[in-house]
């Protein structure tokens, strides 16, 4: 029976087709807009009139029901791709609810041609149910001749209002809802939610929704199970629909205190990441040299240096709520994406390396590091080392850290304070312990000659800091902004060898010479003018990437990264590099996408909210079968990488 | 008939958090199943606690829709059946269109249909006022329950691994994944099935919704 529909199909399908075809319930057409035939890319149309109380399906049909089938029937050269559903309505049959199309609806498909290619016939098996009370499965053979066709503006109108904008949202399970949180600048007087996965919420007539102050709204969905970890779907407002795509953090969503701990670990953590821990042993061989000391000295001294910690983690966050305030999105590390602030870290922690070769004790400032022994009362020494710390630990993300910064950058501005504060604390947390009590100096080893030489070897993490930050510069530049740099170098290192070799004046002329020089460099910097050459085994990152992947059923590795960021770049040489995990990508036919945030980029922070990040690395993957995306590790092995993605 | 709508949803309005919904059920997996009474094709009146002792299966039907007649049609459905009756399973297969809706049938007209169809349930339940279905959460024909010797819900959801879409037309209903009769020892077994729960497809289940 099926083998002879099949070869019946086969002999007379191109008899079949035509335009427009009545199907029982419904007339179907194909209709474009190509206006001209040098267009490349254009629309074309399954129109649907569909008799009086008859409806036919979204791609997730709500309690029953099925979304249309399109086979396309296309010539070499053409490329059609299903862009997006047009907003359904809900099509209550109560106590069952169902969400899909009534009366005249248009699917519009995006059409992609080479110019080359002959503007012919292009034609479509378009299999639907369309249901009233009862279900009947349609079917319609379309045909179109793109060479003869008239424009119908009916597809124009179509797209344009067609659901492609993202709505910012931020939702949380309470009880057995889910509240949906988004900003509406238009009065909001109807609202409903359609999910797109089919197994995570009750379908119902209504969904109540609040205004909650000027232009903020909740609609509150219900859950089928508390396991919500991310969804999507459309959100009708009015009449008017936008995509959401949601990632719940740790479902259910992180509590104030959860983040504070996970804030308080990622600092302690903090100290043993790879741009932080040079400036921190120095620290250690300060406290070291100080042992045999009064206790109120060393107290002091932790104290001081904790200071300085926790002030600059306030005035990041103040800066942070500040920027934010203006609307902006940013991130951890978005100091990192200004070149003026890379070169002047790359300048500091070359002058650290050079000033730790050499045996000059700079009384004040920044460079009193280690070798604050003669300055005892000068705590302002450890105040800055601090507050030093802090400023190249900037690029640097400890495990829970990010999770936690996320939180706190989503959240009222009373939570972000608290978080940061908790972030300092452990990241100044063993030195507060050593103010507390400094008789546990004693446990540390005994100083001696052994620092010196330890001290002139911290020297070279320094340099390959400073080298990192160089090649930084030169990705957000360029390769004749680097050149200022390294000549500004060059004559920091004179300045530095002249404060060393000569007393009095000359002090003082090598400074300013340094001074004056930096001056002009920064003068002549180059805007962000870099383009960033997408490397040629990537994709390039868009904001509907994911969705347009989902859509073609197309597993795919998001990997959000910037030059900036080690940890990313470390993850880059251990996992993403490796044959194995290449071959694995081809093996599996996984699309590996980059989004670069080495310069300030909107899209690339707003795509990091969706995942309730705002700093980096993240890794995000999908592959069919899949309900969402997920989250990987942040910190990866090509062993580790590879079973996160099977 | 309107006092059971009625009381149907005041129960409901009384659960569900938002008035005017006549909510569906969601009965829970590895718990008791919800009991209930209904009349059968033969005028017997059915318990669902008479049959503890040996499992259970519900089959939510309607023979019109198109996708009950594809399973029917294809041997399908008899074919899991015919596999419970011989595992001393007991097949409920249950009706919920409402009067005049598609799919209502008399119990003579449920008997035809099991003899020419060749089906072999072990009750048609005419369950025309939708109680039973909306306890279950019925919400597509076909809908399959399956519960075990001890009245505990093991199963509830699709009947195969097709699922919603156009595909179902084209798809081969033998080289499916069938979720009841793969897993019809381990419910026999008493034991939590691997695949509890899944969503259901089909036609909605034509309850009395004016």
């Amino acid at each position: 029976m099926k083998k002879f529909f099949l070869a019946c199909s086969l002999l007379f399908c191109t008899l079949a087709y035509s335009n427009p075809v009545e199907t029982g319930h419904a007339r179907a057409s194909l209709i474009t807009n190509l206006q001209d035939s040098q267009q490349e890319s254009f629309y074309i149309g399954v129109r649907l009139e569909m008799q009086e109380g008859w409806h036919t399906y979204w791609e997730n049909p709500g309690d029953s029901g099925s979304p249309f089938e399109a086979k396309w029937n296309i010539d070499q050269g053409f490329i059609i791709e299903n862009v997006e559903w047009p907003t359904p309505v809900t099509i209550p049959y109560p106590p069952l609810m169902t969400f899909g199309y009534e009366g005249d609806v248009v699917f519009p498909f995006k059409v992609f041609r080479s110019l080359d290619s002959e503007l012919s016939s292009i034609s479509i098996d378009f299999d639907f149910l369309i249901c009233a009370d009862i279900c009947i499965p349609e079917k319609a053979s379309l045909t179109l001749d793109l060479s003869t066709a008239i424009p119908n503006s009916l597809v124009d109108a179509a797209v344009n209002s067609l659901p492609i904008d993202f709505i910012q949202t931020q939702s949380f399970v309470e009880g057995d809802h889910l509240k949906i949180k988004f900003k509406s600048s238009q009065p909001v007087s109807k609202a409903y939610f359609f999910p797109r996965e089919d197994n995570l919420f009750a379908y119902t007539t209504t969904q109540k929704w609040d205004r909650l102050s000027e232009d903020t709204y909740e609609i509150a969905v219900p859950i089928l199970n508390d396991e919500v970890g991310s969804f999507s779907g459309i959100l009708r407002i009015n009449d008017e629909g936008f995509q959401v795509k949601e990632e719940l953090e740790s479902a259910p969503s992180m509590s104030l205190w959860q983040a504070i701990l996970f804030a308080l670990i990622g600092g302690l953590i903090l100290n043993l990441m790879p741009c932080v821990f040079p400036v921190i042993s120095l620290k250690v061989l300060s406290f070291v040299s100080m042992g045999g000391n009064d206790d109120s000295k060393i107290r002091n001294h932790a104290l001081s240096f904790v200071g300085g910690v926790m002030s600059t983690f306030l005035s990041i966050a103040a800066a942070l709520i500040i920027i934010r305030s203006t609307g902006s999105m940013i991130g951890w590390g978005y100091q990192l994406q200004s070149p003026i602030v890379v070169g002047i870290l790359t300048l500091i922690m070359l002058g650290i390396g050079l000033i730790l070769l050499t045996n000059i004790n700079f009384a004040a400032g920044l460079t009193t590091l280690g070798s604050s022994v003669q300055s005892r009362n000068d705590y302002s020494g450890s105040f800055f080392t601090g507050v030093l710390a802090v400023v190249v630990a900037s690029p640097c993300t400890a495990p829970f850290m990010g999770a936690a910064i996320g939180y706190a950058l989503l959240q009222p501005s009373f939570a972000t304070l608290p978080i940061f504060l908790a972030l300092g604390l452990g990241f100044a947390g063993p030195y507060l312990l050593l103010a507390l009590r400094p008789d546990w100096i004693s446990a540390l080893p005994k100083p001696g000659a052994w620092m010196e030489t330890l001290k002139q070897f911290f020297a070279f993490p320094m340099i390959a800091t400073a080298l990192w930050l160089m090649w930084v510069f030169m990705v957000q530049t360029s390769g004749d902004a680097l050149i200022l740099l390294l000549i500004l170098g060059l004559i920091l290192g004179i300045a530095i060898w002249m404060i060393a070799t000569f007393k009095g004046r000359w002090k003082w002329v090598g400074m300013l010479a340094t001074f004056l020089a930096a001056i002009q460099m920064f003068n002549n910097l180059p805007e962000n003018t870099s383009e960033l050459a997408a490397d040629s085994s990537s994709e390039q990152w868009s904001l509907t990437i994911e969705s347009d992947l989902q859509a073609q059923d197309q597993a795919y590795l998001i990997n959000f990264t910037a030059a900036w960021c080690i940890t990313c770049q470390t993850n880059e040489k251990t996992a993403f590099a490796r044959d194995k995990v290449k071959e694995y990508f081809k093996n599996q036919d996984i699309t590996y996408v980059k989004a670069d945030w080495t310069n300030r980029n909107e899209d690339i922070a707003i795509g990091l909210a969706r995942y309730e990040r705002t700093g980096i690395p993240l890794y995000i993957f999908w592959k069919p079968g899949m309900p969402g995306s997920k989250i990987l590790p942040a910190v990866l092995t090509e062993d580790i990488l590879i079973k996160s993605m099977q | 008939m309107k006092f059971f709508i009625t009381f149907i949803a005041t129960c409901c309005i009384s659960i569900a958090s938002y008035a005017a919904d006549i909510k569906l059920q969601n009965p829970s997996i590895n718990i008791k199943a919800p009991n209930f009474t209904a009349l059968d094709s033969y005028g017997n009146n059915i318990q669902l606690s008479d049959f503890i002792g040996s499992p259970v299966i519900l089959e939510w039907t309607n023979h019109e829709c198109p996708y009950v007649m594809r399973h029917y049609d294809e041997n399908n459905m008899q074919s899991v059946q015919k596999m419970a009756l011989d595992a001393g399973i007991v097949w409920l297969s249950i009706i919920s269109s409402t009067p005049g809706d598609q799919g209502h049938v008399n119990p003579n007209k449920a008997n035809a249909l099991t003899s020419s169809r060749a089906a072999s349930p072990a009750h048609v339940l005419l369950d025309e006022s939708g109680e039973i279905g909306m306890l279950y959460g019925a919400k597509t024909t076909p809908h399959m329950y399956m519960i075990d010797a001890n009245g505990i819900l093991r199963y509830k959801g699709a009947i195969d691994d097709i699922g919603r879409g156009m595909q179902f037309f084209d798809a081969s209903l033998e080289q499916a994944k069938n979720y009841v009769s793969s897993q019809m020892s381990e419910l026999i077994a008493n034991q939590s099935l691997a695949i509890s729960s899944t969503t259901a497809y089909g036609c909605s289940v034509k309850y009395n919704y004016d």
